[in-house]
């Protein structure tokens, strides 16, 4: 044999070894995957059982029948549709309201310059060290003083000004160049008209992805709304489902029900802007310094 | 002009973080009550603490918490990310698997939880399966905390990991690929190359991760109401429950205070201790 085959032979072998380990790795990181999911997958399967076969002696995915109506059942039961109506609502009005609040102030830190804009900052970036929860009696306080306790308003309004937006926006403001600011400038374009017809179109992708978070993060909001709302009526889908969970009895076939439509969207969301929220969850870890 | 576009968010921030904040340290001086008026008390909130061995047990709880989750979570989302970054079919959309609890609603997977941990349920099933006695979850304080644990973990590392990824790559390939010609093996890379060029993620994750489990709440709330006993009653459960369920709005503010101040002193000894080993380019 040529030394020129044994190199052929040596480079096959190495091929099939790393074609060999790639698949091993492969189907060890789903089977993973797989296992992981098992609390996600048994929640579906659970959704569909009939209520006497939800436990049993061993483990069944599928009962003796598949009930569909569970979902149907579990809608009347917690309200689910106004629940539903509820939160939508809220996520659509605090997503809104966080990304005026956070282009703004984006915009301010990131392109103009100010008198005290450093000492701003400064309190910014010390609020995003303080855990939220620690001032949840005050908050309750101040907006039962002013009665606006069980409101929408009071619901919504402490959850805009966090400074993760702010901060994650400002990355991306500071990476357009200056020229487009002064070009526009020099055709007589007000700071407003900069920040809504040069900046935000440059930084839409980022807005996006706030928008996902801000969404979520109202979604999935569980100690603020417990605590100010009062009115069935007015609840959000988290509060329902651990109204559901803490009643003795607990019909978890339905409660199961109600979890995968709480959770479903989220998946969808999730999967729909993958790339995105994965570059923005790296890129708005440092977004603060 | 830059004054007119900060103020709105400005404003929002005094008003709704930080003078709740200071409210808070001071309301802790008072026995507010819901309904009631306010008188100040001075010291009274703290010495009672003290005594409350309610608060004390909360203390302890939300420290084992702390110290089994904080670590837990940041070996698990490390390992991970590193095995995300070796070849492997559609690990884009296992990242996405991973990250689905992290953004699905706490109560939704506490709940999920509270049905497979069930004396009867999926995991005391598979268990039996395999000729093992069941295992009484959640009606043993110790097994009931480990749930907690366990959910926590379940549902956040997925975060985590996708900023530890973030760092990961941002590591050249060149100098890997250097240390590789240098003779480093596995672990002299991991050590001296990896850890050292993703410390600054690992700050961050940990420094966040800690706050969070300091505040632990939704998982205790749903899996277990802070039972049996007060095995998994946190501090922030046991604040809650003071405030709004108790009407002892000051009291429950002190023990807001005593959580901010344990909080503080952790992320300033982390701030103090990133010196000695977080290295920035």
């Amino acid at each position: 044999m040529t030394d020129q085959q044994l190199a052929v032979r040596g480079a096959r072998r190495r091929h099939r070894g790393r074609t060999l380990g790639f698949v091993a790795n492969s189907t060890i990181a789903w089977l993973f995957a797989l296992v992981f999911s098992f609390p996600l997958i048994w929640t579906f399967f659970t959704a569909l059982k009939p209520a006497n076969e939800v436990f049993g002696a061993r483990i069944t995915f599928i009962g003796s029948e598949v009930l569909w109506s569970n979902f149907a059942d579990a809608w009347v039961e917690v309200d689910f549709g106004r629940l539903l109506t509820n939160s939508l609502v809220v996520a659509a009005v605090s997503t809104l309201l966080t990304l005026i609040v956070a282009t703004l102030t984006a915009f301010a830190f990131a392109r103009l310059r100010f008198p005290g804009r450093s000492a701003v900052f400064v309190l910014f970036i010390i609020t995003l060290t303080l855990p939220a929860e620690v001032a949840v009696v005050p908050l309750f306080l101040g907006f039962d003083q002013v009665r606006l306790a069980d409101t929408w308003i009071a619901l919504i309004l402490p959850g805009l000004f966090g400074a993760f937006g702010a901060f994650l926006l400002r990355q991306f403001m500071l990476q357009i160049p200056a020229e487009l600011e002064e070009a526009a400038r020099l055709d007589g374009a007000s700071t407003w008209r900069i920040l809504t017809s040069v900046i935000v179109p440059l930084v839409r992708p980022a807005i996006s992805v706030l928008a996902i978070f801000s969404f979520l993060g109202s979604w999935n909001s569980f100690l603020w709304p417990l605590i100010i709302l009062n009115s069935s009526d007015k609840w959000t889908i988290p509060i329902g489902i651990a109204g559901f969970t803490t009643q003795t009895g607990t019909q978890w076939e339905l409660l199961m029900a109600a979890c995968v439509m709480t959770i479903a969207p989220v998946v969808v969301v999730v999967a729909v802007a993958q790339r995105q929220l994965v570059a923005a969850i790296g890129a708005g870890a440092f977004g603060g310094r | 002009m830059g004054w007119v576009f900060v103020l709105p968010g400005l404003i929002g921030l005094v008003v709704f973080i930080v003078v709740p904040q200071l409210a808070s340290l001071i309301l802790g001086f008072s026995d507010s009550t819901v309904l009631g008026g306010t008188e100040f008390t001075g010291w009274e909130n703290y010495a009672r603490l003290f005594r409350d061995s309610q608060f004390l047990n909360s203390v302890l709880v939300t420290a084992i918490f702390v110290l089994v989750y904080v670590p837990a979570n940041i070996a698990i989302s490390l390992a991970m990310a590193m095995w995300l970054q070796t070849r492997i079919a559609g690990r884009n959309w296992l990242r996405v698997i991973f990250l689905i609890p992290a953004l699905s609603p706490m109560v939704a997977n506490a709940a999920v939880f509270r049905l497979l941990f069930q004396q009867d349920g999926a995991v005391n099933q598979a268990l039996a399966a395999v000729g093992l006695a069941p295992i009484p979850w959640l009606s043993d304080g110790n097994w009931a905390l480990a749930v907690v644990i366990g959910v926590s973990l379940w549902q956040s590392f997925g975060y985590n990991m996708i900023v530890l990824g973030a760092g990961l790559d941002s590591i050249s390939p060149d100098v890997i690929a250097a240390s590789r010609i240098d003779g480093a093996g596995r672990f002299r890379r991991l050590f001296s190359i990896t850890l050292p060029l993703v410390s600054p993620a690992l700050f961050f994750t940990t420094v966040l991760t800690v706050i969070g489990a300091w505040s632990t709440f939704a998982q205790a709330y749903v899996i277990t109401g802070g039972g049996p006993g007060n095995s998994t009653m946190t501090i922030m459960l046991y604040l809650y429950q003071t405030a709004f369920s108790n009407n002892q709005l000051g009291y429950a503010s002190a023990i807001a205070t005593v959580l901010f101040v344990i909080i503080a002193i952790f992320t300033m000894f982390q701030l103090w201790g990133q010196k000695k080993w977080v290295h920035y380019d």
